[in-house]
């Protein structure tokens, strides 16, 4: 973001002509779109779907975008979680001295990468997704649930009735971004110096000790920073799951239109919302590479 | 090297193949009998009914569609649609369990078991009856066109909108979209997941009307009074509206039908409806 030199650098004419120019042209086409577009803005309905006064109580409460946020957030750290677990098994197939692993590691990642998320999620979500959730009981294990236990792990998973959906949802999500995870702890680990092996094999240890011990330790400080920018996608790519009805910001944003009519507010609101979650992540990224550097 | 990757291919696609026609038999079977797996019980006499009954809860699908179900401020969902369901649970004796799906994919949704039922104003088509049963409608809704007065001011039948000069956005997937299709062959149209995008396009001129069941198209040209208006003085057709259930479940469509012959003689259906589509009484809870 901003480097910190012993000299500040030096603004320029030419600097403050671009400056001018870009400010400009933003402000212009805010301008079209605020007088031109034949749109009745009003901003003043918008606040409530954020935070709310709940009239039983008087305390405020989430709003029904916020809610959303939850829920994608949730999603995209169960997800993050879950992909990353994957993620690393198919990264060491793919690095293994077994052909069979190589090739399972490889046609995973050949397959999910070369296709279109949101087809590999209906594709999941009508047809597989029932297989796997009949086969787990996933819906007789939310309806036989109490009531307490429902409120706790409502807190960590949203409402338990839409569980089966989530869960096809969290399953898809992360089978697709676990392919781009096994491609970076593949690269990490390839990245290590091939001495390193010949070395701890010199020291008589078997191939995982050496890779626990000497291997892993270094790749996983070159893949961090990989991985917490992976981590970002899977926020946004997170929005591709509206399309089957999992209540999160772009999904509750969309029906918020169709009641509302008021679709630039609210898309410009689900903007501001998601970049502030991912700007959010980045800096703590940032925050991480100094720290794995040092 | 290459022939053990052309068999793990293989090998997979062969897996892949295989779960695709694992899946396939559960939902030709639910449209013979009720699936255990999708309704979470082996009940006795196999109608969708005993499942519902023996979890306590119905499950309903339906999509926002203004004013037939919405969310209000609290985040609670009201709507015409709302309420029926709600009604036909309490007469069932069991709760109820609201599934928002998207338009576009409600009845594979329905197919695949996701939901038990869908009250969302779907109306009857020999097409979707191919698919899933209805029961007795238990409202008509008409379509109507909403139009431009810049674009298109001086139109005032359906036949002047039916040229290829003409644009029209449409909800995809909605009756609307068919009977677009139908009564305006020659114009161009452009389909749209959500309505707030069909508005968003006459708002910006890139068309000349929209198409959509009333009381939309009234209610934009009250909002936009001086840019829409609506052309047709009457609804261009008069649709059934039903509930839709899994084909093969004739204890169960029985029920729906009754309930919609005792519901409507008592006058509630009617009331209800009257007070969603031609009161704005209830405008204040969504905005």
């Amino acid at each position: 973001m901003f480097l910190t030199t012993s000299k500040r650098p030096k603004t320029t004419l030419l600097d403050v002509v671009i400056l001018a120019a870009l400010a400009g042209g933003f402000g212009y086409i805010l301008f079209k779109a605020a007088t031109g577009l034949n749109y009745h803005w009003k901003w003043d309905l918008i606040p409530q779907f954020l935070v709310r006064i709940d009239p039983k109580t008087g305390f405020p409460v989430p709003g029904l975008l916020v809610q959303g946020l939850f829920t994608t957030i949730r999603l995209s750290v169960w997800a993050g979680i879950l992909s990353m677990g994957l993620g690393i098994v198919m990264g060491l197939f793919r690095v293994s001295p077994s052909l069979f692993k190589r090739q399972v590691g490889m046609v995973y990642v050949g397959l999910i990468r070369n296709t279109p998320p949101l087809v590999l999620i209906f594709v999941f979500y009508f047809f597989i997704g029932d297989q796997i959730m009949s086969l787990l009981g996933v819906d007789h294990f939310v309806y036989a649930l109490s009531d307490g236990a429902k409120e706790v792990l409502s807190w960590f998973f949203g409402p338990m009735n839409r569980f089966p959906r989530f869960l096809s949802a969290l399953i898809t999500l992360a089978l697709f971004e676990a392919a781009y995870i096994a491609e970076i702890v593949r690269a990490g680990i390839e990245s290590v110096e091939p001495g390193q092996w010949e070395a701890s094999a010199s020291l008589g240890m078997t191939r995982i000790q050496s890779l626990r011990l000497v291997i892993l330790p270094q790749a996983l400080q070159r893949m961090l920073p990989a991985l917490a920018g992976q981590f970002i996608s899977i926020i946004k790519d997170s929005a591709i799951v509206s399309v089957i009805s999992i209540e999160e910001l772009t999904f509750q944003a969309q029906q918020l239109m169709t009641t509302t009519y008021r679709s630039f507010e609210i898309w410009t609101l689900v903007l501001v919302m998601y970049f502030v979650l991912t700007f959010l992540c980045s800096l703590a990224v940032r925050k991480l590479e100094l720290a794995v550097n040092r | 090297m290459k022939t053990f990757r052309l068999q793990a291919i293989a090998l997979l696609f062969i897996l892949l193949a295989s779960a695709l026609g694992c899946s396939q038999q559960p939902s030709q079977q639910k449209a013979g009998k009720d699936n255990p797996a999708a309704t979470g019980t082996a009940s006795g006499s196999g109608s969708q009914l005993d499942a519902i009954l023996e979890r306590g809860v119905i499950r309903v699908g339906f999509d926002t569609f203004k004013p037939w179900a919405m969310k209000d401020k609290n985040g609670e969902y009201i709507g015409f649609e709302i309420e029926v369901a709600r009604r036909l649970a309490e007469d069932m004796g069991v709760e109820v369990e609201f599934v928002p799906t998207k338009w576009s994919g409600i009845i594979p949704a329905l197919l695949t078991g996701k939901f038990d039922i869908i009250i969302g104003g779907m109306s009857i088509t020999p097409q979707r009856n191919l698919k899933v049963n209805f029961s007795q409608p238990y409202e008509y809704s008409g379509m109507s066109i909403v139009a431009s007065r810049k674009l298109a001011g001086d139109r005032s039948s359906i036949e002047q909108f039916n040229n290829s000069d003409t644009t029209i956005a449409v909800r995809l997937g909605t009756t609307a979209a068919e009977a677009a299709k139908n009564f305006l062959p020659k114009a161009n149209l452009l389909f749209f997941d959500e309505e707030s995008q069909t508005i968003q396009e006459l708002l910006n001129e890139r068309v000349q009307a929209v198409v959509a069941s009333n009381p939309l198209p009234l209610n934009l040209s009250e909002e936009y009074a001086d840019q829409f208006y609506l052309p047709l003085s009457e609804d261009f057709s008069r649709e059934p509206i039903a509930f839709a259930v899994r084909k093969g479940d004739l204890d169960f469509l029985n029920w729906l039908d009754n309930w919609v012959r005792v519901t409507m003689s008592k006058g509630w259906l009617q009331n209800r409806y009257e007070y969603w589509f031609f009161s704005h009484e209830w405008e204040s809870q969504i905005q």
